[in-house]
């Protein structure tokens, strides 16, 4: 979704600070966001057009990758994340060359992808409006390739909701969701916890109780 | 954002759950050793974790000894006695020093800062003790205030700064390991950081507050958590770990969820609210 007056989805005029953005958007997410609003589709269309708005005013700077901070460079080279395990997403690729002519714009996007230039693939995509499938497809490559699987994750699952019969788009969900999908399977065999917290705590807080009458000398 | 970090009691033998004890035992004798009594109050299970996971990786001399404390008074109780427990009792009182000085700055809670007060002596000598420990764990909090305030929408970045954060901790000793152990720390901080978020969620927005999942479907969260876990369980099966490995895989598949599953069993009895009763 590409909003044409992001300022105007959050009531701003564009000369806002940052502070003053990001109070208008906490306010309106508390009125809009679906959580509080079970079942209310009005509201889950309208928090969408506030997220992208608010996007679309943050990212005007250059995208930003989890391995941007702190790390130096062979450091994070060194710790990052490789959902593909060495596989390479374009290998047997068929269904690229009709996409690719169809979509003729994502051309740079496949380049970069393709030599490896992640954050470069990632900037082109944002000043991309149209978001179609395709889009969120080579988006969720991009960031899982960058280590930032949160948004990979969702964006894989947006292409096939956009487009569920794309053989292409159901594969790399497969291959992102692969170690979360095998430790799902291990943890349920284990069983999930059905203990109450309280019995738990019981020991700690009379602990608690203990040192804040007493103080030191205990 | 801590006390994720525990063991599904239902699923440890007597034995484990002696034993975990003894862990947990050690170090709050531990905090009380080296911190002062009152200390104990910051008493967490994800720095009990700690102890358990480095015993079992470096296996230190450890003594089990056996003794009274005031929430025990009848009955001694095992505990162990190790370099990592007063490690560990360090961290959990870095890491509880600046979480009091967070309650106070985000809510303004006044016993929070008094307590801060009481362990500012402890905090500066832990400061001196463990530059390296000390140096990222300071930065990575700045780094995660300035995200909150700016309000970033990826919730990737943010976890990866707590994440560097909680790896920092679990690297106890330059060697061959810590890069792994970095690794590992890591990942499971990511986690706790998401989980954190998951839980949180509906409350920060209500009192528009930060939180990095506010653009994130909630129908995805699940998902997610187990994504990082799952990543989260890669860094670990490539540390050399045999001893206690029951007890930290009971923790890392099933017992690090009892937060989550306690949540949503209070979510599905919560009465309606009121713009979900039906009219």
């Amino acid at each position: 979704m590409i909003i044409s007056d992001p300022y105007k989805v959050l009531g701003l005029s564009p000369t806002a600070s940052n502070e003053e953005i990001t109070k208008a958007y906490r306010k309106l997410a508390k009125k809009y966001h679906p959580d509080l609003n079970h079942g209310n589709a009005e509201a889950a269309k309208k928090m969408s057009e506030i997220n992208a708005a608010y996007d679309q005013i943050k990212s005007g700077n250059v995208y930003r990758t989890s391995s941007d901070g702190g790390y130096s460079n062979q450091d994070a080279g060194e710790e990052m994340h490789t959902p593909f395990g060495g596989f390479d997403p374009f290998g047997d690729f068929n269904s690229f060359n009709s996409q690719s002519a169809e979509n003729p714009q994502f051309d740079p996007v496949i380049s970069y992808l393709r030599a490896g230039y992640y954050g470069e693939a990632l900037y082109v995509l944002s000043a991309i409006t149209d978001r179609n499938a395709p889009w969120y497809y080579y988006s969720a490559i991009a960031h899982a390739s960058i280590g930032n699987i949160i948004i990979a994750l969702g964006h894989s699952k947006t292409a096939i909701q956009m487009e569920p019969h794309n053989l292409e788009y159901q594969r790399l969900y497969n291959i992102i969701q692969n170690s979360g999908r095998m430790y799902q399977q291990q943890s349920q065999s284990f069983g999930m916890p059905t203990v109450t917290l309280n019995r738990i705590c019981l020991a700690l807080c009379l602990t608690n109780l203990c040192c804040i009458f007493c103080g030191r000398q205990c | 954002m801590f006390g994720y970090v525990i063991a599904n009691f239902e699923k440890l033998t007597i034995e484990e759950k002696q034993h975990y004890q003894a862990c947990y035992c050690g170090l709050c004798k531990a905090l009380k050793n080296q911190c002062g009594a009152i200390s104990r109050i910051t008493l967490t299970y994800d720095m009990t974790f700690l102890v358990l996971f480095l015993t079992a990786l470096y296996k230190p001399n450890t003594a089990i000894k056996s003794g009274r404390c005031l929430t025990h008074p009848f009955k001694p109780r095992q505990y162990w006695k190790n370099e990592i427990t007063d490690y560990a009792a360090d961290m959990n009182l870095l890491l509880a020093y600046y979480n009091l000085l967070d309650n106070w700055i985000d809510d303004r809670k006044v016993l929070s800062l008094w307590k801060a007060k009481l362990f500012q002596k402890q905090y500066q000598r832990i400061a001196v003790q463990y530059p390296k420990q000390y140096a990222v764990i300071d930065n990575c909090l700045n780094e995660l205030s300035e995200l909150e305030k700016s309000g970033e929408l990826n919730p990737d970045i943010s976890a990866d700064c707590f994440g560097r954060l909680m790896g920092e901790i679990f690297v106890w000793q330059e060697d061959e390991s810590a890069k792994k152990l970095r690794a590992f720390g890591k990942a499971l901080g990511k986690f706790i950081y998401i989980l954190d978020a998951c839980l949180d969620l509906k409350d920060d927005i209500k009192k528009e507050r930060y939180n990095p999942l506010v653009a994130i479907s909630s129908a995805n969260f699940k998902d997610i958590l187990n994504l990082l876990m799952g990543e989260c369980i890669e860094k670990y099966k490539l540390l050399p770990i045999l001893q206690d490995k029951n007890l930290i895989d009971n923790i890392l598949y099933s017992g690090i969820w009892t937060r989550y599953e306690v949540e949503k069993r209070k979510q599905t009895k919560e009465p309606l609210s009121d713009n979900q009763r039906p009219l």
